[in-house]
């Protein structure tokens, strides 16, 4: 890591999104990397939420990111690359979860409790309520986990949404009020 | 597929959901100030939104070598995409990178009736006595199914792609080698 800067100069803007695009559609992985820093932590906590692993999503965001970068060429807008990310990383743990076994009571006990399976340190400091909500995630079917993680947890709109899992907006508020309500009930004894 | 989870009370989820900042901001009505169902799924959904705050502030960082990881798996592509040298009479340095030579070599064979470059790699295999690149160059083309005379077609691309190598970027093209994978039908 070089750290060369012009004499007097202050240390540069970071750039909006779309230049760094244009400029890493064009070969700059300066520019890349950049992006790569931007949105790995966002995808990260998509994936690892969708898969209840952390190790599989590092998986899933590693393949994204370089995917992305293959496919930079065929991206009509430099402003498409964000939402291009979301569906890729949605999409890419729906085909995860689908080549998974069925959920098998071996299975089970994986899907119970992932955090104290791949995080022992934090399990203590993560309250009984975030805990209940995360188990409850695992309870929903796949595609009700993604509309209300994107929505709830990444703040995009339900057009945007259902672009991403290919349906539209209508389709997507019912998987996520079907969701919610799944999800509350849930909540309910820890109120 | 109907949304519709309906309380005991004939209120909706949703609709309970939707006016929890204006029960919460008191402005509830009457029935939401006296309905125990719906304080029950208010106080659910109160505790879920609670959850979904805490879930979001959590901010779960990729571990620390993830974008390098990432970034090395970019790089060894980029790779292919490698600069080249080009004859300076100057101190300084020039060079062009493989995706720029590409490009020039991919318009120089469309000028070809009947030929479509695709796909364009160039590799260095040797300097120049200018400083120059040596080159050589794997193009691959689709010929149009009317392009009769593929060979006359061909012999022009090598004619032309060697030309603008030489003429238009400055690289010695050493060997071409000419990859038809595919035909297409349309004119042009």
């Amino acid at each position: 890591m070089s750290t060369t800067t012009s004499a007097g100069e202050h240390p540069p803007a970071p750039l909006d999104d779309e230049t760094l695009v244009a400029r890493a559609r064009q070969g700059d992985v300066r520019a890349y990397e950049q992006l790569v820093l931007r949105y790995q932590g966002p995808m990260f906590r998509l994936a690892s939420r969708m898969l209840a692993s952390r190790s599989d999503a590092e998986d899933v965001v590693q393949e994204v990111f370089l995917t992305a970068w293959r496919r930079l060429g065929q991206l009509q807008e430099d402003a498409a690359f964000v939402g291009w990310l979301y569906r890729a990383t949605t999409n890419r743990c729906l085909n995860h979860i689908r080549a998974r076994r069925p959920v098998a009571e071996a299975d089970y006990e994986t899907t119970e409790s992932p955090r104290a399976e791949t995080r022992p340190e934090h399990a203590v400091q993560v309250s009984a309520q975030l805990e209940a909500l995360e188990k409850a995630l695992q309870q929903l079917t796949a595609e009700q986990r993604a509309c209300w993680l994107l929505r709830e947890a990444h703040g995009r709109s339900y057009d945007e949404i259902g672009r991403i899992v290919g349906t539209n907006s209508t389709a997507v508020r019912g998987r996520i009020a079907r969701a919610r309500a799944q999800l509350a009930e849930v909540m309910r004894p820890w109120r | 597929m109907a949304v519709n989870y309906e309380l005991p009370c004939e209120r909706d989820l949703e609709q309970v959901w939707e006016r929890l900042d204006e029960v919460g901001a008191g402005r509830a009505d009457e029935h939401e100030l006296s309905c125990p169902h719906c304080r029950t799924a208010r106080e659910s959904l109160q505790a879920l939104r609670a959850a979904t705050d805490e879930l979001v502030a959590e901010a779960d960082q990729p571990s620390p070598d993830l974008v390098g990881k990432i970034m090395s798996a970019v790089r060894a592509e980029v790779r292919r995409g490698h600069m080249m040298r080009l004859p300076s009479p100057e101190p300084g340095v020039v060079e062009v990178s493989e995706q720029a030579v590409a490009v020039v070599l991919r318009f120089a064979a469309d000028a070809v009736t009947g030929i479509r470059a695709r796909r364009c790699r160039v590799r260095t295999v040797g300097i120049g006595d200018g400083g120059e690149a040596i080159v050589e160059v794997d193009l691959t083309l689709a010929v149009s199914l009317r392009n009769v005379t593929g060979s006359e077609a061909l012999t022009e691309v090598r004619e032309r792609v060697s030309a603008a190598a030489a003429a238009r970027v400055g690289l010695r093209l050493e060997r071409l080698n000419l990859i038809v994978d595919d035909v297409y039908e349309a004119d042009g």
